[in-house]
C-alpha cells in the first residue's frame, strides 16, 4: 500500500470510527511514518535504531543476507509490513527450514493481527496508527513473506490483468520490466518488477518484489502462481481486499476507542461504511497510480477539515530539540515506543511458535 | 547481490587471475591439470548445491524443477571435465575455448535482455560478451599454433577475471517492496 490509503484512506476510516480530525491526521500520519521510520532516518533523529520500521532501498542493498542479516531484515518486515497469518501452518514433507518461511506468509485475519490492534488499545494514538498500517497491509501484502526467499516470493510468467468487461473479466497477459525509471504503464499492463535471482535468500526475493507495485494497487486485479502454492493459481481481487481493509480498519479503531468490547477476526465495521460505499468503491476501483487527491477529497468532505499533506519531518524538531528524558513523550517518541512495542511482539510471537528465523525480542 | 556471491564472484574472478599467469608462464601438462582439477570441483560444487537445494527446498516451489535439471546438467559437466585428464592438450584447449565461447554467447544474450528490461550497465555486459566470444573464435584460428592460441586464451581469461571481479563492487540495482 502507499500513501494515498496508509494516510489519506486512513484518515478517513479514523474519522468514521470517531475520531476527531487532529486525532485522524495523528493516526494517519503514524500509519504513513511506518513506511518512512528507517535507521537513515532514525540516525538523523538521534532515535533508537531498533524503533527502525522499514529499510530504504540504500540500506538494503548493503544488507547482510547471512543468518543475522536474515533476522534483522525479517523483524522489520515481518513486523510492519508483510504480518505472518499462521505461525503454526502445515505443510507436508518439507523440512524445518522450508516450514520456517512457509509460516511467515502474510495474510488478513491470522492470530497476530487480533494482538495488534489488543496491543494498540490504551495506547497513544501513535500505537493506534501503526496497527492500522500494519492490518491494512495484511490484505495488500497477501501472499508474500517478509523474509527474502525465492520458495516463497518468486513468481513466474503466468501472470495475468483480470479486466472487466460485461458480467465478467477478461484476461489480459501482464509484462513485467526492471527499470525503475518509468513509471508503471497501466494502460498496456507493463509494470516494474524485481530481477529474478536464484539465490533463495537474495533481497531480490523480498515480500512482493517478484509482483512489483501490483500488491499496492487498490483497482487492480490479478492471477497468478505463487511460488508455494503447489502449482494452484490464486486471484488477489484488490478490489475487494481495500474494502475489507477498510472496514475492518474503522472496526478496530472502533474497539480501541471502547465501542465493542472484543476484536475479533473476520469483523468488518459495514454498517459505518455503508452511506458512502458506492463513493469509497469508486476511488478503489480508478484506475489510478495514486489515490490521494481522491481520499482526500473524500476525507476532506466529511471532516469538513483541511487534511494537510503528510511532511516527514513535521515532528523533528520537538523530538530533536527537547531533553532526552523528556523525548519519550513527544509525538516520534510515542511512536518510536509504540514501534518496539509492536515489533517485540510480533518477534516473540515467531519464537514462540519455534521458529527463529527472527531472533529473539531484546 | 548477496555478500557471498560478491565474495563468490572476486574469488572465481582470482582464480582465472591464476590460471591465465600459470598457462603464460608455465603452459606445461601440470598446469592444464590443476585447470582441470578446479574447474571440475567448481562444477561439481556447484551442481551438488543445486541439487541439495531441489530436495531440501525447491521441490516445494513452481519451477523447482529447473534447479534440480541445472544442478544434474552442471554436475555432468564436472564429469565430463575431471574426464579430460587423460587426452592430449589440444583437445584440453578446444574444451577450455568451448567454455568461453559459450559464456561469451551467454552474455552476449543476457545483454540484449538486460538491454529490452533492466536498468543498468547492460553496454559492460555485451562488450563483454563480445569480447570473449571474439577471442574464443581468434583462439580457434590459431589452434595450430598452441603457444599463440593459449596466449590469447589468457588474455581472454584475464579480462573475464577483471570484469567479474569489478562487477563484484557493483551495487544490486534496485529493490522494490512496500
Amino acid at each position: 500500500m502507499q500513501a494515498d490509503f496508509h494516510y489519506y484512506a486512513t484518515y478517513c476510516a479514523a474519522f468514521l470510527a470517531g475520531y476527531s480530525h487532529e486525532e485522524s491526521l495523528d493516526i494517519a500520519y503514524s500509519a504513513q511514518f511506518v513506511d518512512l521510520c528507517s535507521r537513515t532516518l532514525l540516525a538523523k533523529i538521534k532515535g533508537p535504531s531498533a524503533a527502525a520500521t522499514t529499510q530504504l532501498q540504500l540500506e538494503l542493498m548493503d544488507a547482510r543476507t547471512d543468518p543475522v542479516g536474515l533476522q534483522d531484515i525479517t523483524r522489520i518486515w515481518s513486523a510492519f509490513h508483510f504480518l505472518p497469518k499462521d505461525l503454526h501452518a502445515v505443510k507436508e514433507k518439507c523440512i524445518r527450514r522450508y516450514l520456517d518461511k512457509y509460516r511467515l506468509i502474510c495474510g488478513p485475519n491470522g492470530d497476530l493481527v487480533v494482538k495488534t490492534v489488543e496491543l494498540a488499545k490504551g495506547k497513544p494514538l501513535q500505537s493506534v496508527g501503526i496497527a492500522m498500517h500494519v492490518l491494512a497491509d495484511t490484505w495488500a501484502h497477501a501472499n508474500f513473506a517478509g523474509t527474502p526467499s525465492l520458495v516463497i516470493n518468486n513468481t513466474n510468467y503466468v501472470f495475468y490483468e483480470l479486466l472487466p468487461e460485461g458480467d465478467g473479466f477478461i484476461e489480459k497477459p501482464i509484462k513485467f520490466r526492471h527499470k525503475t525509471s518509468e513509471p508503471d504503464d497501466l494502460e498496456n499492463s507493463i509494470y516494474t518488477n524485481s530481477l529474478y535471482q536464484s539465490s533463495e535468500n537474495s533481497i531480490m526475493n523480498l515480500g512482493h518484489g517478484r509482483a512489483g507495485h501490483l500488491p499496492d494497487y487498490s483497482f487492480v486485479r490479478y492471477k497468478y502462481l505463487p511460488a508455494w502454492n503447489e502449482y494452484k493459481e490464486l486471484v488477489k481481487d484488490n478490489p475487494h481486499d481495500y474494502w475489507n481493509a477498510f472496514a475492518q480498519m474503522i472496526r478496530a479503531m472502533r474497539y480501541i476507542r471502547g465501542d465493542y468490547p472484543t476484536f475479533e477476526k473476520d469483523t468488518y465495521d459495514t454498517e459505518t461504511v455503508a452511506p458512502w460505499e458506492e463513493r469509497i468503491r469508486g476511488i478503489i476501483k480508478k484506475r489510478q497510480i495514486l489515490a490521494s487527491d481522491d481520499w482526500k477529497a473524500f476525507g476532506e468532505e466529511l471532516s469538513g477539515q483541511t487534511i494537510k499533506d503528510h511532511v516527514i519531518d513535521e515532528y523533528f524538531d520537538e523530538y530533536t530539540k527537547c531533553a532526552k528524558e523528556e523525548r519519550d513523550d513527544t509525538f516520534l517518541g510515542r511512536f518510536i515506543r509504540g514501534a518496539i512495542a509492536h515489533k517485540g511482539m510480533v518477534i516473540e510471537a515467531i519464537y514462540e511458535s519455534g521458529n527463529k528465523i527472527a531472533g529473539i525480542a531484546k | 547481490m548477496t555478500v557471498f556471491q560478491r565474495v563468490r564472484g572476486i574469488l572465481i574472478g582470482l582464480c582465472m587471475l591464476v590460471f591465465a599467469a600459470l598457462l603464460i608462464t608455465d603452459p606445461g601438462e601440470e598446469a592444464y591439470m590443476f585447470i582441470i582439477a578446479v574447474l571440475s570441483l567448481g562444477f561439481a560444487a556447484a551442481g551438488i548445491k543445486n541439487i541439495i537445494f531441489y530436495f531440501t527446498m525447491a521441490r516445494h516451489m513452481v519451477g523447482g524443477k529447473m534447479i534440480l535439471i541445472q544442478g544434474v546438467i552442471i554436475l555432468d559437466f564436472a564429469l565430463f571435465t575431471g574426464s579430460l585428464a587423460d587426452v592430449p592438450r589440444i583437445y584440453i584447449l578446444l574444451y577450455l575455448i568451448g567454455i568461453h565461447a559459450f559464456s561469451g554467447a551467454v552474455e552476449i544474450l543476457r545483454a540484449m535482455e538486460a538491454k529490452r528490461t533492466v536498468e543498468g550497465p547492460w553496454k559492460l555486459k555485451l562488450s563483454h560478451g563480445v569480447i570473449n566470444f571474439a577471442l574464443a573464435l581468434a583462439c580457434l584460428v590459431f589452434i595450430r599454433h598452441s603457444n599463440t592460441a593459449l596466449l590469447i586464451y589468457s588474455v581472454g581469461l584475464i579480462y573475464s577475471a577483471v570484469i567479474r571481479i569489478l562487477s563484484s563492487f557493483r551495487r544490486t540495482t534496485f529493490v522494490m517492496i512496500q
